[in-house]
């Protein structure tokens, strides 16, 4: 080496690793936050799942003591109400069995493991511990198809008006042959954009993955992945370590829009022609004392028994018929509420008819946040509109006064009120009986923006790890056990060479491990087996070296220059094979997909880093023990070969 | 020293004969490759079992009936185990349930739904409630066809880059070599997977692509020492270069494959039966991948440069 700083250089680089890996050994605090309402519930019940918990932790959770949690459960719950547990390795899929077991204890969403100050400092808080994947530790996956028959006929109805408007302007005989020209031209248009190119299909599931993405994200419990399907129009969400958690289906469910309707004219009366008829029916059932013969009362017990969405469609479809609404004007809705009862669930509670074009949509409704109103109906959400929405929303309220205005949240109508005047200044209010986390999701989903398609659920199940625990555990024991024997057999064979192939063997993987958690990379199956070949390539590296090293010594070199000699001989020939592997690694991590990608990704990165530590390192090494020890023979296999030092 | 050279068109004509005897057994004999779970779909079940019953009594009823199951145990703690059978199993599974039904229900003998028989098959044969199946459904491949298309696209694209930049860091002829080699390794696989009816799974593909890296590894560093002695040796014949350079690099070669194959053999001896095919392959490959560079690239180096000779 000619320069004696650059010595330091490869420490740095190994030192840097070593920090970037220290979350995953570090001794970590897990905040376990109480749920508010566990506080409301009866003693005796609440006493019942602490002891539950009580017990889980030390038969379970702690069995092998390794944790410690303050303040002691057994003293009650903590002021705070927080209990924080600290010890080292506690992995993602234990933090969601604690929650997921003890769901009316803690507060899932708000469980958090501390960043350290790495974390904090490189990934704004972000965890930088190496995740596994699915096919390793297990996990939920749901498969979510986007329903694109539904997204046209929505994206239809929100230009009923216009559509409408426009045919006038082409059949009525007042207008200048320019002016129907033009509107010619719009209904085109209008028309190509309900045609569904692939490329479309393809935009649109990528900004409903972006969504499900963040809203996962924001979850800070799991790694989620998702990844499109392209051919099977659907989008994948890979949730490793999730045994069942409803919070995070709930989370992937929510694919309901926020629309505004208007309900049909009421000339005055309360409510409009349509929906009188059917309150006289209904009315009439009840009197009859045949409440439970109502169409309410049909759809509650639907509700009640998780009827599935399309169940619940074909019956407002049943009643659009039975009460021969016209369905090119108008759609039958629940209106939806909770009962007097603090906790009541909420339910449809009577049945409204809507216009069908949509007065206002999702998307003309940025920002909103939800907001406790005392005096009124508790938890409401306001909003502000974009420039067009206001504008719109000016509109409507200007020349629908005294007509109500649905809010619409997916498919349940939960208030309507009367316009009473024109509303300007794009801010506004949905009111409805929210609970708090209601309406802190829906003022979620509006602000990031309601997924651009509904998705359905076409597939959600709990999948093991692809080899079972038991062999993923033996497994990576004997591939551990492996490679202390490869590095043992090192030693024997290269003796004290032997020793510094292994340091800069244990150096490549900790860079690698760096480089990959930095990354935000998620092990899997495949990737681990990359790392096993670069492992590989990276002892027969050393071999390489070594065997070079004791040509030179056999026909009479000295050390430093057979050392010299041997880095410098084997040099193109480690280069030239890791470079052609490597270019097979890109072409993998360019074309390839799922298992060959995360095999690929692992292979490129490891290469570069065995090629830095066989050829940098290990060689500084090499010449630091040759200065340090001034060595007199170097023993390379097991025929001993004397050299002179000179 | 020993002469690799004289071998060259023995090695050439073996490999080629036990590939498509290879292939023979796996379609004439076997009917084509093995049917998996992650590549056909098939039906999958997630049981509780009860204290008493373990893997190798269910493993031992699905054995007895001759049906290929895979059990794989989920839960330790609450006994739970998952149950993967190929839809080829189907037919086996349908007799099963036959041979055990009463007399009744074997007159009103309809077809139902896959599941339903396996589901029947379950309850009937291990014993189990409805309850104790914790799930059970058909699912679809997880790496369906178009890991075929895009395999051969990317061997195809591999092949072209290496072959560019082996020719202009060696020469054609080795770029040769080297696609050969990494052609024959993966047909001499594939051709052991489907002879011995290895599954494929993502597992199998990544040990796969393992060889096939370890393969061009250590074909290019004999092609290096090739290089490096051509370099100054002209006197010699190619052949007698490339003899040279397969015995200087053996200590190499051998040094490696042992180091490699003590790390892949833990994993047979540690234990992780639903890793054998894993490692087995791996084992193949590193025979295969060594064989290949010394038997297969280098020959066919020589013979094209001998080619070459014969042109001028």
């Amino acid at each position: 080496m000619k320069s004696s700083t650059w010595i330091f250089f490869p420490f740095i680089i190994l030192i840097i690793a070593v920090v970037l890996l220290y979350p995953n050994f570090a001794t970590r605090q897990l905040e376990l936050v109480i749920n508010p309402d566990y506080k409301t519930l009866p003693i005796e019940e609440s006493e019942i799942i602490l002891n539950n918990f009580i017990k889980r932790w030390k038969s379970d959770y702690n069995s092998n003591g390794k944790y410690t949690i303050t303040p002691d459960p057994e003293k009650g719950i903590p002021e705070n109400l927080i209990f924080t547990v600290t010890g080292r390795f506690i992995t993602s899929a234990q933090i969601n069995q604690i929650s997921q077991e003890n769901i009316k204890l803690f507060l899932e969403s708000k469980n958090i493991l501390i960043p350290t100050e790495i974390e904090r400092f490189l990934k704004k808080g972000k965890s930088m511990t190496i995740k596994l994947g699915l096919d390793l530790q297990g996990g939920m996956r749901v498969v979510l198809k986007g329903d694109f028959e539904n997204y046209i006929v929505k994206l239809k109805s929100l230009y009923t008006k216009e559509i409408s408007d426009l045919n006038e302007i082409i059949s009525s005989k007042d207008k200048s042959p320019d002016e129907k020209e033009k509107a010619k031209k719009r209904l085109e248009d209008l028309e190509n954009s309900f045609e569904l190119t692939e490329t479309r299909k393809l935009i649109e599931l990528e900004k409903a993955k972006l969504i499900i993405d963040n809203r996962l994200t924001n979850q800070n419990l799991t790694e989620p992945q998702v990844r499109i399907q392209k051919d099977q129009d659907s989008i994948e969400v890979a949730l490793p370590g999730v045994s069942n958690s409803t919070q995070i289906l709930e989370i992937l469910q929510s694919t309901e829009t926020v629309e505004y309707r208007l309900e049909e004219p009421s000339d005055g009366e309360r409510r409009g022609a349509f929906e009188r008829v059917i309150d006289k029916e209904e009315d009439e059932l009840v009197s009859s004392n045949q409440r439970e013969k109502t169409d309410i009362v049909k759809f509650q017990t639907m509700i009640n028994n998780k009827a599935s969405k399309k169940a619940q469609d074909e019956f407002l479809n049943s009643l659009e018929e039975k009460y021969k609404i016209p369905s090119d004007k108008f759609k039958i809705f629940a209106y939806w509420a909770r009962g007097s009862k603090p906790n009541s669930p909420l339910l449809p509670r009577k049945f409204v008819i809507l216009e069908k074009a949509i007065a206002l949509s999702g998307n003309d409704l940025t920002d909103a946040r939800p907001s406790y109103n005392s005096n009124n109906y508790g938890w409401t959400i306001s909003f502000s509109l974009t420039p067009a929405g206001s504008e719109k929303f000016l509109d409507v309220t200007t020349n629908n006064r005294g007509r109500n205005l649905a809010i619409i949240w997916g498919d349940k109508v939960i208030s309507n009120p009367q316009i009473n005047g024109p509303i300007a200044g794009g801010h506004a209010e949905i009111t409805g009986s929210f609970t708090q986390e209601e309406a802190m999701r829906l003022s979620n989903i509006i602000s990031e923006g309601a997924l651009p398609i509904p998705l359905s659920i076409l597939e959600m199940r709990f999948i093991g790890p692809t080899l079972g625990i038991e062999s993923i555990q033996v497994g990576f024991k004997s591939v551990f056990i492996g490679f202390i024997l490869v590095m043992v057999y090192m030693v024997f064979y290269y003796k004290i060479a032997g020793i510094i192939a292994d340091i800069a063997l244990l150096s490549n993987i900790t860079i690698l491990m760096g480089l990959l958690s930095l990354m935000d990379f998620t092990l899997t199956l495949p990737g681990f087996a990359g790392i096993v070949l670069t492992v590989g390539m990276a002892v027969d590296a050393n071999v390489i070296i070594y065997e070079r090293i004791k040509e030179e010594l056999e026909i009479g070199k000295p050390i430093s220059v057979a050392v010299t000699n041997g880095f410098e001989n084997a040099f193109s020939t480690i280069f030239d094979s890791n470079i052609t592997t490597l270019i097979s690694g890109i072409l993998m991590v360019r074309l390839g997909n799922g298992p060959i990608k995360g095999f690929a990704i692992t292979l490129c990165w490891g290469i570069i880093t065995s090629m830095f530590t066989s050829l940098v390192f290990s060689r500084i090494l090499f010449n630091l023990l040759l200065n340090l020890t001034k060595i007199k023979s170097l023993k390379l296999g097991f025929k001993s070969i004397e050299a002179k030092n000179v | 020293m020993f002469n690799f050279s004289k071998y060259k068109y023995i090695s050439l004509s073996a490999s080629l004969v036990c590939i498509i005897i290879g292939f023979f057994i796996t379609y004439i004999v076997h009917n084509g490759f093995a049917h998996s779970l992650d590549f056909n779909g098939g039906l999958r079940a997630v049981l509780q079992l009860s204290e008493k019953e373990n893997k190798e009594s269910i493993t031992k009823f699905f054995d007895s009936n001759e049906i290929k199951a895979i059990v794989i145990l989920i839960d330790r703690e609450k006994n739970q185990y998952q149950i993967d059978v190929g839809l080829d199993s189907i037919p086996r599974i349908i007799d099963y349930n036959l041979k055990n039904s009463t007399i009744e229900s074997k007159a009103n003998k309809q077809q139902k739904p896959k599941i339903e028989e396996f589901i029947l098959m379950l309850t009937s044969g291990i014993g189990l409630v409805n309850e104790d199946i914790l799930s059970a459904d058909e699912v679809g491949a997880v790496v369906g066809n178009e890991l075929t298309s895009t395999g051969i696209s990317l061997l195809v694209y591999t092949m072209i880059i290496m072959t560019i930049y082996l020719s202009f860091r060696f020469q054609f002829k080795y770029a040769l070599g080297a696609s050969f080699a990494l052609l024959h390794d993966l047909l001499f696989t594939l051709a052991f997977m489907g002879a011995f009816q290895i599954k494929p799974s993502v597992p199998i593909i990544a040990a796969l692509l393992t060889l096939l890296g370890y393969s061009i590894n250590d074909t290019i560093v004999i092609f290096d020492r090739i290089r490096e002695n051509l370099g100054g040796k002209n006197d010699f014949s190619f052949s007698e270069v490339m003899n040279i350079s397969i015995n200087q690099t053996l200590g190499r070669t051998i040094n490696t494959s042992i180091a490699t194959l003590i790390s892949i053999v833990a994993i047979i001896f540690g234990g992780a039966t639903e890793l054998f095919d894993f490692a087995y392959v791996l084992i193949f490959g590193v025979f295969i991948g060594t064989y290949s560079s010394v038997f297969i690239a280098a020959p066919v180096v020589e013979i094209y440069s001998n080619l070459e000779k014969k042109s001028t």
